[in-house]
């Protein structure tokens, strides 16, 4: 991994302030090993392989050269993303089509093989999206990007800040609200080990209302081992509401490692779901600050996997002004040999009184090899707060699949009604019902 | 008359005890059975030996149930064979609602006897006109199933099943336990309402008081693992005067 740090070229280098980051995410990025206590129930083997690829692939580059698109029907003139008289999306001839049939709508953002498409959709007055790059180039970002992620406590955000280059900055003005969600879709399609390093940031006004949804699926070969690093940053001004939703669906020999970091001021919301199905490796970790009275979060997540895969789930959330309110609701279902880990911290800095924070994690083991590995965190340093966490494993109850059986229901049928069942009390805390059913289809 | 349930010299064991000891019974099509016996006998046992609840261990004997071998059929074969087993205590399932739930069940007894699926709107638009005899109203079939439910309405629910999964052999395990008269009422009249001469029911119970609004044409007394006594309804009218006495080992 280091040395493909010293080896690729990236954009801006003669960007001083820019160097200056990349230098210190350079400088910082440590491999974690098992002795990293962060990192103790997920091992990184199989990020021991020195062939991963970050420049573009030859496939990309023709992409870049390419003007041409195509439509199912034939016609001329038209632009991806725009809906051609025949219905359907155009796109161009050497990869597959990239605007998504969804039963939502939404303002589609892609990224094909980490780059991002140069096709933004038409989005209303007081919404902003540009490239990272060019929001340095214009001086937007200096106030946010890199500037509080400990890259210590981070490696793979230091990784993500020794390679930035890819990602958005999306801004959205005071009082605005967005009726649509900004929805982010990340495709996969390679057969190389490719490396894509993403980076984005969201700074939402006073008062502003915003979904974001963050898909990540692939095309073709299920044994494509990529790795997908992901760092999202949200700063939430005061009123502001971001709602976060995130389907992880990677190819099932892909890593996936995301960091989300919020920070939240006075009576600001965060609000995330995840589900993380796919991946070999899937990390989705959330760090947040509540920094003003009445900030709020909530974190929720689901997860669901078989095989040997290991998924894992760690928050830290930090109460760091009185009267801050946390909650979240981990669910997740485990089968064959894999392994799912939830590390969840809140902790609570001296003065922060009346503050309330709520954790819990709750995991159905399918099979006797599968494994869950907890550790709840609680630091708590004010003494007028509200607290909980609790954890709890079990197994399908025998009680509920024989009733079923005994209405004829086929058994593996009946298993899956009850995973369903098991997982929809986090995925019911969606708002959005459509987004809910989305979600629900693809447990 | 066709033969719908034979039982043969059946031995059972839960946990290593036997429970079941060279039990016979034989039920022909349209025949109500009761069996009567008490507590702690293996009533219980002897109804999750026939629908086939895991740890229920069959040791020797033999079930026919229309001629085939049912210790051969999986439990959910066995539901879409057509016996259905109202429970004493039916289970709670947090997160399934009773229309999923119920559509489930139909669709795969639909698609064991060759049948096309029923589509949402067409089951619904049924469910609620059966649900309605019952006393079941919609708001109850949105709700997750048995959760929360009171034990008429848990009943109830049963009685529901059971009408719409149209079962050649009922077995009612202790159906009015924790009811009040008014649940026992209609949960009696929903199932004299399925009542033909193909359909069977077999009724275990502790007390009398269920045989006086489901009238059983046989009656059976079950003690020590086996029927010790057969007869007609007034069997179970002497019980209900003289008790168990009679028929336990400790006479």
């Amino acid at each position: 991994m280091s040395e493909l740090l010293s080896d690729i070229a990236l954009f801006g280098e003669n960007i001083p302030w820019l160097e200056g980051i990349r230098s210190r995410g350079r400088n910082a990025f440590v491999m974690p090993t098992a002795k990293t206590e962060a990192w103790k129930y997920t091992k990184l083997h199989v990020l021991q392989r020195d062939d991963f690829v970050y420049a573009p692939s030859k496939f990309l580059e023709e992409l870049e050269g390419c003007a041409e698109e195509e439509c199912d029907c034939g016609c001329e003139h038209h632009h991806e993303n725009e809906e051609c008289t025949c219905g359907t999306h155009c796109h161009c001839a050497h990869r597959p089509k990239l605007y998504i049939d969804l039963p939502f709508d939404a303002y589609q953002i892609h990224f094909y093989n980490g780059k991002f498409m140069p096709l933004y959709p038409a989005l209303p007055v007081g919404v902003e999206v540009m490239t990272l790059m060019q929001a340095v180039v214009e001086g937007e970002v200096q106030n946010y990007l890199g500037k509080y992620i400990d890259l210590q406590s981070y490696p793979f955000a230091a990784l993500n800040t020794a390679m930035l280059e890819e990602g958005l900055f999306v801004k959205i003005d005071a009082g605005i609200s967005l009726k649509k969600p900004l929805m982010f879709i990340y495709h996969t399609q390679t057969e190389q080990h490719l490396l894509s390093n993403i980076r984005n940031i969201f700074v939402a006004g006073k008062g502003a209302n915003i979904s974001v949804i963050e898909y990540y699926y692939h095309i073709g070969d299920d044994k494509d081992c990529y790795f997908n690093n992901i760092v999202n940053e949200f700063y939430l001004s005061p009123q502001a509401n971001i709602t976060h939703y995130k389907f992880q669906n990677e190819a099932f020999k892909a890593i996936h490692i995301a960091l989300n970091y919020a920070r939240v001021r006075e009576n600001a919301f965060y609000k995330s779901f995840c589900l993380q199905k796919g991946a070999d490796l899937g990390r989705n970790e959330t760090k947040i600050d509540l920094l003003q009275e009445q900030a709020k979060s909530q974190v929720d997540a689901a997860y669901i996997m078989n095989g040997w895969a290991t998924i894992d789930t760690t928050t830290d959330v930090a109460h760091l002004s009185p009267q801050t309110i946390s909650d979240q609701l981990v669910k997740g279902v485990v089968g064959g040999q894999a392994k799912g880990v939830f590390q969840g911290k809140i902790s609570i800095v001296k003065d922060a009184q009346a503050t309330e924070g709520h954790q819990l994690h709750r995991a159905l083991l399918l099979s006797d090899t599968a494994e869950i590995d907890v550790k709840p965190e609680l630091e708590i340093y004010a003494d007028d707060v509200k607290c909980s966490h609790g954890a709890a494993c079990g197994e399908i109850d025998q009680d509920q699949l024989f009733y079923m059986r005994s209405r004829g229901i086929p058994e593996e049928e009946a298993k899956q009604m009850l995973i369903d069942a098991y997982l929809l009390e986090v995925i019911n805390r969606i708002d959005n019902e459509q987004i809910r059913e989305w979600i629900l289809s693809n447990v | 008359m066709n033969t719908l349930l034979k039982i043969e010299d059946l031995c059972a064991q839960v946990a290593g005890k036997e429970i079941i000891k060279n039990f016979n019974l034989t039920i022909n099509e349209g025949e109500v059975h009761a069996i009567m016996g008490p507590n702690g006998a293996g009533k219980s046992t002897l109804s999750y030996v026939l629908t086939g609840k895991p740890g229920y261990e069959v040791t020797s004997g033999h079930i026919w149930f229309k001629g085939k071998d049912l210790l051969k059929m999986s439990v959910e074969e066995r539901s879409r064979e057509g016996l259905f087993l109202i429970m004493q205590y039916p289970v709670e399932i947090p997160g399934v609602p009773v229309t999923s739930f119920l559509k489930h069940a139909v669709n795969a007894q639909r698609q064991y006897n060759g049948e096309p699926e029923l589509d949402t709107m067409e089951f619904i638009k049924y469910l609620r006109e059966e649900a309605k005899k019952l006393g079941i109203d919609n708001e109850m079939l949105k709700r997750p199933v048995n959760v929360g439910f009171s034990g008429g309405e848990k009943k109830r629910l049963e009685a529901l099943q059971m009408t719409i999964l149209k079962p050649s052999l009922a077995i009612l395990d202790e159906a009015d336990s924790g009811l009040d008269i008014d649940a026992i009422k209609v949960v009696s009249n929903g199932v004299n309402a399925l009542r033909n001469e193909h359909r069977s029911l077999l009724i275990i119970t502790h007390y009398q008081k269920l045989l006086t609004y489901i009238k059983p044409d046989f009656v059976h007394v079950f003690a020590d693992g086996h029927i010790v006594k057969s007869g007609d309804q007034s069997l179970s009218e002497e019980i209900e005067q003289n008790g168990y006495a009679a028929y336990t080992r400790e006479q």
